[in-house]
């Protein structure tokens, strides 16, 4: 087969699995393994696989707000609002228990009113620190993932040995490592790999073991350097924002000839950017990986202006013309940060367009007209 | 026929327009042949019936056109077009060709609100649209014209008339609907509520241009720039001078029409 055929191959099952969620759960629930709901963001996942679990992504899900509008005012950022509405229609019956953090105003409120609405199934709160770098913050982190273990141990039934958690680190490393590299390659073959493409594969990690993910993973990216060089004649753009998954926008992506070149993504590159450090505890490092987290809008920054400095970075090295922002909607904290953003961008000579979009978002011609210009924008200044 | 034509077309949301341009060998190189606006947009007959109003006062048939574009909300849906194109691009260069000098562009439609920053040759450099939100948009303007009890003609005449000031504080359309029945209840003089309506459509509209920045020469199009009493609260909310002409509703599909002749040039290269 040639490596196109076997690209299109493989980007088939990360789609299908990326597209059906509720078939992976039922698939590992009836394989005999508990799941574990990892809300947004910054989970440490290879504790839930170091009890020989199965760390499920829930980032809410595209659809409409009914159930959970009883607990939530309108100007809530719709990841939390759908996150609820799923458990509140069953959909996330199957777990075998929750970790939610509370790291902005939106997700803290929703960590009790899951707890107060949800009172049947397992739930785990999680609080980062802060000030996460100081020694008092690594403590601190370490003393919530210590309390997020002893309660995944409860409900595996088991204990997590340091070894158990050092092999899960291993495979979390590889599996971010394998990521990094296809979100290059990706960005150097936009023939190959749509911006929905993209997205599948980044998304699928979400809804499978990271191990089976990164084999998968680790063939299409050896198939993907086997590729000559693109000459492509489109825009390069770094993509910003919590989400990047909707089939639409990214569709408007493509229709406007733009390739994904890097990211700033919740979702996606933040989640994978800076690997577990090498230390005899495993649990310290864990708090340590967390403490060296950076360039992100619910991460403190005494220096303030670090993430722009970093994203203007990000375009540059990566040649991106041109900076597109996923806006979701009432997320303050990327909201209160995009000022800052707009200013070095514009400061450097990188044009950007900000995108306003939410969960329950149906009509998207206010964003292909943007996004055209936008192309029309970054095609002028070539 | 020896001089190309080329036809824009411009679907908004509540009016569709159409522009058709004769190559000339003047030093502007184009100038306009016939235009045609009816007053119902995307989705309705106003697009037929915009491309045949503009061919039948010129004479021509769609063959004649040398290349055809579309633009607007209802863009994607012209099947006689050659190739569509966002409005906002297309409002840049129909700004330019009216103002040369042109540096920002205001455009208020039925249902968006654009800024556009315009660089060189009226090339589009930079932009921001209005969040989902019928404020500050055309829209919002029949809805109060509706509850006022006037026509949406007679907005920009009775706002003239004002004497004592009003404001509609609220930027919701449905909330700014009750404030207005509840100053209407309070007998306040409509001329008076209708001057508040246009400095909050102002307000609105100023807030979105001074996040592009506003250069002059500023440029008003789009349907509203028809209304002087919204142009002249704006101008006060940005103390700068803003231009406007009777073809500024216009200006996309103008914008369009002078688009296809640049396409022309590139499938001819």
């Amino acid at each position: 087969m040639s490596a196109i055929g076997a690209i299109g191959e493989l980007l088939s099952q990360f789609d299908v699995i990326a597209a059906n969620p509720k078939a992976q759960l039922e698939k590992y629930v009836a394989g005999g393994k508990k799941a574990i709901g990892c809300f947004p963001y910054y989970v440490p996942e290879e504790l839930v696989k170091a009890a020989d679990m199965v760390p499920f992504g829930i980032w809410g899900a595209e659809g409409t707000i009914n159930a959970a509008k009883e607990y939530f005012a309108p100007f809530y950022c719709t990841i939390a609002q759908m996150g609820l509405e799923l458990a509140l229609n069953g959909k996330l019956n199957k777990l075998s228990g929750v970790i939610l953090p509370s790291m902005c105003d939106t997700l803290r409120p929703l960590t009790q009113n899951f707890r107060a609405a949800i009172p049947q199934l397992p739930f785990i709160f999680l609080a980062h620190p802060q000030n996460r770098r100081a020694p008092y913050g690594v403590e601190y982190t370490k003393s919530q993932y210590a309390n997020v273990k002893k309660s995944l141990e409860a409900i595996a039934g088991k204990a997590i040995t340091d070894g158990d958690l050092k092999d899960s680190i291993r495979v979390y490393n590889e599996s971010r490592a394998a990521r990094r590299k296809f979100v290059k390659l990706a960005g150097q073959h936009p023939e190959a790999v749509s911006p929905m493409h993209r997205s599948a594969v980044l998304k699928s990690a979400y809804f499978m073991d990271k191990a089976d993910h990164t084999a998968l993973l680790t063939q299409l990216n050896a198939q993907l350097e086997t590729l000559p060089k693109s000459d492509w004649k489109g825009s390069r753009i770094l993509l910003s924002g919590i989400l990047a998954d909707s089939r639409n926008l990214l569709q408007i992506l493509a229709d406007n000839n733009m390739v994904v070149v890097a990211d700033d993504v919740a979702q996606q590159s933040r989640a994978f950017r800076l690997d577990v450090p090498e230390a005899d505890d495993p649990m310290t490092a864990l708090a340590l990986q967390f403490a060296g987290q950076d360039y992100d809008v619910l991460l403190y920054d005494p220096e303030l202006n670090k993430r722009p400095e970093y994203i203007v970075n990000l375009a540059r090295e990566n040649g991106a013309e041109g900076v597109v922002i996923l806006m979701m909607q009432f997320c303050d904290p990327e909201e209160m940060e995009y000022p800052s953003l707009k200013q070095a961008l514009d400061k450097a000579d990188i044009p950007s367009v900000s995108i306003g979009f939410d969960q329950q978002m149906r009509d998207f011609g206010q964003a292909r007209t943007q996004l055209q210009a936008f192309a029309d924008v970054l095609s002028a200044k070539r | 026929m020896s001089a190309r034509h080329t036809m824009g077309i411009d679907i908004g949301s509540t009016a569709s327009k159409c522009v058709i341009l004769k190559e000339t060998s003047d030093t502007s190189g184009r100038e306009i042949v016939s235009k045609a606006l009816i007053p119902f947009g995307a989705g309705t007959s106003g697009p037929a019936r915009v491309v045949d109003q503009a061919l039948a006062d010129c004479g021509y048939r769609k063959e004649d056109m040398a290349y055809i574009l579309a633009t607007g909300y209802g863009r994607n849906s012209v099947e006689v077009a050659n190739f569509e194109m966002s409005e906002l691009s297309c409002h840049a260069w129909g700004a330019h060709f009216l103002f040369p000098g042109v540096r920002t562009v205001i455009d208020i439609g039925g249902q968006d609100v654009k800024v556009l920053r315009i660089g060189k040759g009226g090339v589009l450099d930079t932009f921001v649209m209005n969040e989902k939100c019928a404020a500050g948009t055309g829209r919002f303007l029949e809805v109060m014209a509706r509850v006022l009890e006037v026509k949406l003609e007679d907005l920009a005449q009775m706002s003239a008339q004002s004497t004592e000031r009003v404001d509609i504080s609220s930027t919701c359309t449905v909330f700014a609907e009750s404030e207005v029945i509840s100053q209407l209840a309070r007998n306040k003089n409509r001329c008076d509520i209708i001057n508040g309506i246009h400095r909050s459509v102002a307000g609105r509209v100023a807030g979105l241009a001074r996040r592009v920045g506003v250069v002059k020469d500023v440029v008003m199009t789009g349907g509203v720039a028809q209304n002087s009493g919204v142009l002249l609260a704006l101008e006060n909310e940005l103390k700068t001078d803003i231009v406007t002409s009777p073809l500024s509703q216009y200006a996309g599909a103008l914008g369009a029409a002078l688009l296809a002749f640049r396409k022309l040039g590139s499938l001819e290269a």
